[in-house]
């Protein structure tokens, strides 16, 4: 720790003076776009360095910041440039036909294996493949609806946590079964924002 | 060299908010600011957007601009959202509470200064987003320092004079937050205060002010 945190810092130092000089010399905007991502993981290589429990705890927030302004700023790219959606499918490979089922199995059993957050997103990167590819038919009804209680199951959990202690087994098995299916349910709508859905 | 009896700029607490150990509280400094942004935000919640009418120079004839209501609908939710971030920035304890309102309060400028379907404003909101994402750099960079050379990043503990905040970490947290709240510097540039829908845009100059006016505080204090 003595000596891994200043020598992380310099790193950082010299990667924030490379990154930010990139990003003087880059006129494309797009390419600032991304460059200007780069620089922001290193706010969180910033904290990470610290390397402590609380540490861990600042970075999911940081990097939630970090992309929704990363969201913010395309966005206003995309209306600035004047890019419309296409009409027909954007693009079409053969992989994306045959794939998709055997690939979601795999990733959404993982998922379920693993459980809690990582296994939420490990499902839900199965879940967002197979509806970027197939297109989907679902009612979002029935997705939020899930999510919710799921949530709600999340909170109770946290209850037991806090007034029951004695049954924190429990506890943990209710929260780790629904942050899974919150996190699959909520990535999963990133998929078929895309592909021609009616509201989305 | 007067000897002023000013152990905290910000004076005595007046009201103390407990989430474990993430602490909310009111000092008389803080009060005020935070009396002022709830009263833009109300200000916001009730007023209605103007109605701009364009007189042709040379005669009679007028026009009156046609607002967006989808867009006005955004900007308006984006300024209260913008007035509830400024509060929060107000009222908390943690420094790392206050950078995530500072940025909150960026991504909620890029929202207000975007609403419109102006090549130039939405080049200057563009350009606003590119600063207010660098910024998250030396903001969460400054809080990191403070925690790794601290070990705490409770506003109690570090306005108590026994921790020693390094510089670096001051400068770093002014910076960032200099990113953030340079909205009311583009918005000149874009002149969006001619633009329609033009209350909404107050919301990014107090947030913008009510932050300097904070982080102030905070950098003095500690």
């Amino acid at each position: 720790m003595e000596i891994a945190y200043p020598v992380g810092l310099i790193v950082v130092a010299a990667a924030i003076i490379i990154g930010f000089t990139a990003l003087v010399r880059e006129k494309d905007d797009l390419h600032r776009i991304l460059l200007v991502d780069l620089a922001e993981i290193l706010g969180l290589v910033l904290i990470a360095l610290v390397a402590t429990d609380l540490a861990e705890a600042l970075i999911l927030p940081g990097l939630v910041v970090g992309i929704s302004e990363l969201l913010a700023v395309s966005e206003v790219y995309i209306a600035k440039e004047g890019f419309k959606e296409p009409a027909g499918p954007a693009f079409r490979i053969e992989v994306m036909d045959s794939a998709p089922g055997i690939l979601a199995l795999i990733l959404v059993a993982y998922g379920i294996i693993l459980s809690g957050f990582t296994g939420g997103a490990i499902a839900a990167v199965g879940a967002v493949f197979y509806f970027m590819c197939r297109g989907h038919a679902v009612q979002f009804e029935l997705i939020e609806t899930v999510s919710g209680y799921a949530w709600a199951i999340w909170i109770a959990a946290f209850f037991i946590f806090m007034f029951l202690p004695q049954y924190w087994f429990f506890g943990v098995m209710m929260a780790g079964g629904a942050i899974l299916v919150k996190v699959m349910a909520k990535m999963s709508l990133v998929g078929t924002m895309r592909r021609g859905g009616p509201d989305v | 060299m007067f000897n002023l009896p000013t152990p905290q700029i910000g004076g005595p607490e007046l009201f103390v908010l407990e989430f474990g150990d993430i602490v909310a509280y009111f000092s008389p400094y803080t009060a005020l600011l935070f009396a002022f942004a709830i009263l833009f935000t109300v200000l916001v919640i009730v007023s209605r957007p103007e109605r701009q009418v364009d007189i042709a120079f040379g005669g009679d004839a007028y026009y009156t601009k046609e607002v967006n209501p989808d867009l006005l609908r955004f900007q308006r939710f984006m300024a209260i959202a913008c007035g509830l971030a400024t509060l929060g920035a107000m009222v908390t304890g943690d420094v790392f509470n206050f950078t995530l309102f500072a940025s909150l309060i960026g991504i909620t400028n890029i929202g207000i200064v975007a609403a419109y379907r102006n090549r130039h404003v939405l080049n200057a909101a563009f350009q606003y987003g590119i600063v207010a994402m660098l910024a998250t750099v030396p903001l969460f960079g400054g809080a990191a320092i403070i925690l790794a050379s601290t070990g705490t990043l409770s506003m109690w503990e570090l306005f108590g004079g026994t921790v020693a905040v390094p510089l670096i970490a001051k400068a770093f947290l002014v910076l960032g937050v200099m990113g953030e709240g340079m909205a009311p510097f583009y918005i000149a540039k874009a002149e969006i205060t001619r633009a329609q829908g033009a209350p909404f845009i107050l919301m990014v100059h107090v947030s913008s002010l009510l932050l300097f006016l904070r982080v102030m505080e905070i950098v003095i204090s500690m």
